[in-house]
């Protein structure tokens, strides 16, 4: 994922690649010096991936909205902390992990396993008729959820970071404080998990 | 190798993660293996669907208007300094420091000695022989220190200290020495140890520097955040201090500085490296 640009900022494009990095870079720096209307910015163009990483993990609405505020908060007591002005977002992204492991810690894990629907899945594996498109997707998307919710915390991270916010596994690593070799593995083991469950669903959608 | 051992193999392929040889082999195999080109299409077409995954949740103004409460609550960022907010964190999370690395320890036991050494030597008075002048030729407003050098002092070089020492050390090539030059070949100057502390400093930093690099992957991102941040004020201090002995190579005022400096290094890396 690309870093804060100057249209995401600015709300107008930007040729320049180095007028980019400025811009961004300016920005942060206000917003370092007090400027409100500089941190709206840097929430106006970083909110959405924090809360969809949130929400992966929580699988909660109000607590991902709960969460992400708290994470932007953190970030603004803190931006005087951030070194490296290219990575803010891989820095927001370890806020919100520290945000969301923290909560996850303090609520009882047995509430977050959610049993995924079996007779949903066995009736589309069992040849039934297609459901149409847009009842498949919401149904999809109910099993998706519920599916990363049986991934273990470490999984759940490594598996969402990758395979919804593309992040690298570099910036993977940062995020989450694990070596390379171990999120290879968790993400490995994950996408064994989620393919277990999604399969179904893989093939009604490709009969769609 | 069987078709199971290649498949993260292809997935680091798919994400784009393999460099060139090993994406190759890869390549190599996929062409000639129709399983695992097989499972290349599926992670392909999961990929797929899970580009599709909509969430029941979004970026409502409510969520700003949060944060925007919470932010204007909170005391101004340049209020409390990068250093203060660290040493509050440390003081509130470490409650007894415990031992740093021996070997770092020792060094910054001596270097502590060395320092009160340096300072109790300097307000004594008749032995300090630095030149009291300072680079821009007017004259250092400190007390202890006399108003004029020895015979023979180097011109002020790129490391201050070095000057403070080569002043004062009494080598042939710096020129005949007095009294005071022959005094220093028996008994450490105040230059000299001054010399010697930083040197301890400098080595007992690249040790906790070490141990610190080897836990930043464990560390949170927040404190790592803080501490970065105070580590950058503290070099910019030594930086500082550092130019303020080099243009007032004698002012014990500006050592000082510049080994506290140092010492407050060694505290926020011991912290952080006994965690």
């Amino acid at each position: 994922m690309t870093e804060m640009t100057a249209t995401g900022v600015a709300g107008r494009p930007s040729g320049r690649a180095g007028a980019v990095m400025n811009t961004s870079q300016e920005v942060i720096r206000r917003a370092r010096s007090g400027d409100e209307e500089a941190f709206r910015l840097i929430f106006e163009r970083y909110s959405r991936p924090i809360i969809s990483f949130i929400y992966d993990m929580v699988g909660r609405r109000e607590l991902a909205e709960d969460l992400t505020q708290e994470t932007f908060v953190r970030a603004h007591r803190n931006l005087g902390g951030l070194r490296d002005e290219t990575k803010l977002s891989t820095w927001l992204f370890g806020i919100a992990k520290n945000v969301t492991r923290e909560s996850l810690r303090s609520r009882v894990r047995e509430d977050l396993k959610v049993a995924i629907d079996d007779d949903r899945v066995r009736g589309l594996s069992d040849g039934g008729l297609p459901p149409d498109r847009e009842l498949l997707n919401r149904e999809l998307n109910g099993v998706i959820r519920d599916a990363l919710q049986n991934l273990d915390d470490d999984k759940r991270a490594v598996f969402t970071l990758k395979i919804f916010q593309q992040r690298s596994y570099e910036e993977i690593a940062e995020i989450t404080g694990s070596s390379i070799p171990k999120l290879k593995t968790d993400l490995h083991r994950a996408r064994a998990e989620m393919r277990r469950r999604i399969e179904p669903y893989l093939r009604v959608n490709h009969e769609v | 190798m069987k078709c199971e051992s290649w498949m993260p193999l292809i997935e680091q392929r798919a994400d784009g993660e393999l460099d060139e040889r090993a994406a190759w082999q890869v390549d190599q195999h996929l062409a000639a293996c129709r399983s695992c080109a097989a499972f290349l299409e599926r992670l392909r077409a999961e990929q797929a669907v899970y580009a599709r995954y909509e969430r029941d949740v979004e970026v409502t103004p409510a969520i700003w208007a949060a944060v925007e409460a919470k932010i204007r609550e909170e005391p101004a960022q340049g209020a409390v300094s990068a250093l203060a907010r660290l040493r509050q964190w440390l003081s509130a999370t470490v409650g007894a420091p415990r031992l740093s690395p021996a070997m770092a320890a020792v060094l910054v036991i001596i270097a502590v000695g060395v320092t009160l050494g340096v300072i109790s030597l300097k307000n004594s008075g008749p032995a300090v022989p630095p030149n009291g002048v300072a680079s821009n030729g007017s004259e250092s407003n400190t007390p202890a220190t006399p108003p004029s050098g020895p015979p023979g002092v180097k011109p002020p070089s790129s490391n201050p200290l070095d000057d403070v020492t080569a002043a004062s050390k009494g080598s042939g090539t710096a020129g005949p020495r007095g009294r005071a030059g022959s005094r220093a070949s028996r008994n450490p100057t105040p230059a000299q140890l001054v010399r010697e502390a930083e040197q301890k400093y400098l080595t007992a930093i690249a040790i906790l520097s070490r141990d610190v690099r080897h836990r930043r992957s464990n560390m949170d991102p927040i404190v790592l955040a803080r501490f970065d941040s105070a580590l950058g004020d503290i070099d910019r201090v030594i930086a500082e201090t550092r130019r303020a002995v080099r243009q007032n190579p004698g002012d014990p005022i500006a050592l000082h500085y510049l080994l506290a400096a140092y010492s407050k290094k060694v505290d926020a890396l011991r912290e952080m490296a006994t965690d």
